[in-house]
């Protein structure tokens, strides 16, 4: 074990990878002499050099292009975009064909990619800058989504995306780049896709939490406990597509109450989602409303005191599985 | 378009029955008009709509239970026509075709909360007998055999949740204990058993109050009794004096008149006795207003008079028959069962010569009277005879303690044997 920052941990799996697997390259904007805006590049370019760690023009649409055609001519392209917003840029690239291409070539054409995107709001980037598009790459067939919260799961969880053959969208947190976390030692620690963790045990409400908002489901889990005698399962899914829905369902029936939580817009978001499947699987099972806590209906506010609001955070979780409970515990 | 929706006609009422429409759809509706008759958990009452218009659609059928705030009908301007297309009836899709749920509009940070839970608040109201229940206890009712509609909700607007159920099913393992198990329907008859056959009768609404009150009252509130024996002698010719003074057609005052004004009085003197313990404060009311346990057909509620203190003895027996005769009629209504700060039971009527009665919560004591009954006194040494009459009191300890009560009661008991000091 080594106590690792998130972003080393992501550096880390994409090195093992590309020491690994000559077919691994890196690229992006600023991600080979500058190291990466967020610095998860750092080192890689001394170690493997210009060719596999390339600095490419400002331009999304033509970089996810270029990896979609490195990917189908036998590469295995790591794409970062600077940020989830500029993803937008790329969507052509991204749906019609990283995502489409397998399909339509019945799996004879494969596109190996994995696509690194840092998002999320809290640091007063405003609405072009802030956003949370978890919901949006779910919505798309043919895309893997994985969105870690913790240093550990992100680097098996990149290194097993880069070892997969589908397109990876990999949302990370920028409010997560610098939390340390134990990260197993090993160039095969792998983890699944569709595996979820169960980060805290309970019996009175199922609290899943998405990217870093699995944080703040553990941290709502305490205070329902310490102060509410609310004993809360905190689940995080780690990977919304595909979903290890059979955790949370064997949760939920355990539990009888279900919370999601996620940073994004409530409408057609995760939880939204989430909560459907919930209720269609195990509607027998619920004894309340499934409940949601999600970003606010409203483009990301530049002022602090407004963009905290428009965030979810403790005390909403906190309110939500309680309305689970209310005259039920 | 606006909404009847279930009244609250009395203080403890939570849900309410419908009776019978007194109007139909289509009907003029006028502000003060009789429109539903509701059994509540007092009283049967018709109850008058605070709304004018037409009424455009019946929501809650006849029989359906539902808590108060739901909506049991719709009203139109006047002339806006049923709620019906003109096509044919209401269907559900129509129903449903009402805006609900928030628009994406809504104001920001609050909303992304308040978005998902807006469909729930906004759900309809739906025609009858659904009972509000959660997935999770409707299937485990179901497994067990319990019938949801027995079964009191604790969820969020009287939703029927797990844990009802299961107190439920552990309430019915306990019961079945004698026979076996089934759960009885209304007025079921079971098979032969070691008592014979078994009929089961459901409770109307006042009997669960009365079960749910009386139960609540032994068990949260410390009952001590006090008792004393009132020479009633004096009262006995004074209301014979009354009687022979009436005129045609003129109220003569009770006995029990005189005790409600008695209690009265001395409930004037004895503010802790005219209060309550509630939420671990004392309540003291400021108005003296007694209540009389009236027996009606198979079931006990007591009306009140208001304001016993001030009223004369004459009054107080005029305002006293008139809720009994409703009570027997089956008009009474909440108001009238509502607002006592003490209670009087008389069973002298039946030859009771004493009896310790259960306080009506939260009142602080309730004061059960017996017959009167002419028997020898020792008065200076003689015996004579004397009309006398036991009084027991049954005091909350949480407020009345047994120094205010014993004190409290002898005062009442010196009011009736001085019964001129009830005309003061």
């Amino acid at each position: 074990m080594a106590e690792l920052r998130m972003r080393e941990a992501l550096r880390d799996a994409m090195a093992e990878e590309m020491r690994r697997d000559e077919a691994v390259f890196v690229m992006g904007e600023d991600v080979s002499v500058f190291q990466g805006a967020f610095k998860v590049t750092e080192g890689l370019l001394d170690e493997f050099g210009e060719r596999r760690v390339r600095d490419t023009p400002i331009s999304e649409n033509t970089i996810v292009g270029t990896g979609v055609g490195a990917a189908m001519g036998g590469l295995r392209p790591i794409v970062e975009l600077m940020t989830v917003n500029f993803s937008l840029l790329a969507l052509d690239q991204i749906v019609n064909h990283a995502a489409a291409i397998p399909y339509m070539f019945n799996g004879q054409a494969k596109v190996p990619m994995v696509i690194r995107m840092p998002g999320g709001g809290g640091h007063q980037l405003g609405p072009t800058h802030s956003h949370s598009f978890e919901a949006l790459f779910l919505q798309v067939p043919g895309l893997l989504v994985a969105c870690p919260s913790t240093p550990a799961d992100g680097k098996a969880l990149l290194k097993a995306a880069i070892r997969d053959d589908n397109p990876v969208i990999f949302i990370e947190h920028e409010s997560l780049y610098g939390v340390r976390g134990e990260v197993p030692e090993g160039e095969d620690e792998v983890l699944g896709f569709g595996e979820a963790a169960v980060r805290r045990q309970g019996s009175d409400v199922t609290i899943v939490g998405i990217l870093k908002m699995a944080q703040v489901a553990e941290q709502a889990a305490q205070s329902l406990a310490d102060d509410h005698g609310v004993e809360a399962e905190v689940i995080d899914p780690r990977t919304l597509r595909p979903l290890d829905l059979d955790t949370i369902l064997e949760s939920v029936r355990k539990t009888n109450r279900a919370v999601i939580v996620e940073e994004g817009w409530p409408h057609g978001g995760v939880g939204a989602n989430l909560a459907a499947l919930i209720t269609e699987q195990a509607f027998d099972h619920l004894d309340a409303p499934v409940q949601r806590v999600t970003g606010a209906d409203v483009h990301m506010p530049y002022s602090k005191r407004l963009e905290q609001a428009a965030i979810p955070h403790e005390e909403h979780v906190i309110k939500a599985a309680l309305a689970t409970t209310e005259g039920a515990l | 378009m606006a909404e009847i929706v279930m009244p609250r006609l009395s203080d403890s009422m939570e849900e309410g029955t419908i009776l019978s429409w007194l109007k139909k759809v289509g009907d003029e509706i006028a502000v003060g008009d009789e429109i539903v008759e509701i059994e509540t958990d007092k009283a049967n009452m018709a109850y008058e709509s605070d709304l004018a218009g037409t009424l455009t659609e019946i929501v809650a059928e006849e029989g359906a239970t539902l808590p108060i705030g739901t909506v049991i009908a719709k009203v139109g301007d006047s002339g806006e026509g049923p709620a019906a297309s003109p096509a044919g009836p209401v269907t559900e899709g129509d129903s449903l075709a009402h805006p609900r749920g928030s628009s994406p509009s809504a104001p920001p940070a609050e909303d992304a909360e308040q978005t998902p839970a807006a469909p729930a608040e906004a759900e309809p109201a739906e025609a009858g007998e659904r009972v509000k229940a959660s997935p999770v206890a409707r299937r485990l009712a179901k497994d067990k055999g319990i019938d949801l509609s027995t079964v009191e909700g604790s969820g969020p607007e009287g939703r029927i949740v797990k844990k009802d159920v299961k107190q439920a099913i552990s309430a019915g393992d306990a019961a079945a204990a004698g026979p076996a198990g089934g759960t009885p329907g209304p007025s079921s008859i079971s098979p032969e058993t070691a008592k014979g056959q078994v009929a089961y009768e459901d409770l109307s609404k006042l009997q669960s109050t009365i079960a749910r009150r009386m139960s609540e009252s032994k068990a949260t509130a410390p009952h001590f009794y006090l008792e004393v024996e009132v020479d009633m002698s004096r009262a006995v010719q004074a209301r014979g004096r009354i009687k022979a003074a009436a005129g045609e057609g003129e109220v003569v005052p009770s006995f029990n008149d005189m005790v409600v004004k008695a209690c009265a009085l001395a409930l004037r003197e004895f503010p802790r006795a005219n209060g309550a313990y509630r939420d671990g404060r004392f309540e003291l009311y400021s108005r003296v207003n007694v209540g009389i346990a009236v027996a009606a057909r198979d079931a006990l509620v007591v009306p009140t008079v208001f304001d016993a203190d001030r009223k004369g003895l004459r009054q107080i027996a005029a305002d006293s028959r008139a809720v009994a005769e409703k009570v027997r009629a089956g008009t009474i209504t909440p108001p009238e069962l509502s607002g006592a700060t003490f209670t009087v039971s008389n069973l002298g009527m039946y030859g009771i010569d004493s009896f310790a009665a259960v306080i009506n919560p939260p009142q602080a004591g309730i004061l059960a009277v017996g017959a009167i009954v002419e028997r020898p006194a020792v008065r200076d040494g003689e015996i004579v005879p004397a009309h006398l009459m036991k009084a027991n009191l049954a005091c909350d300890h949480r407020i009345l303690y047994g120094a205010d009560g014993a004190q409290f009661l002898a005062r009442v008991r010196a009011l009736l044997e001085e019964p001129l000091s009830l005309a003061l």
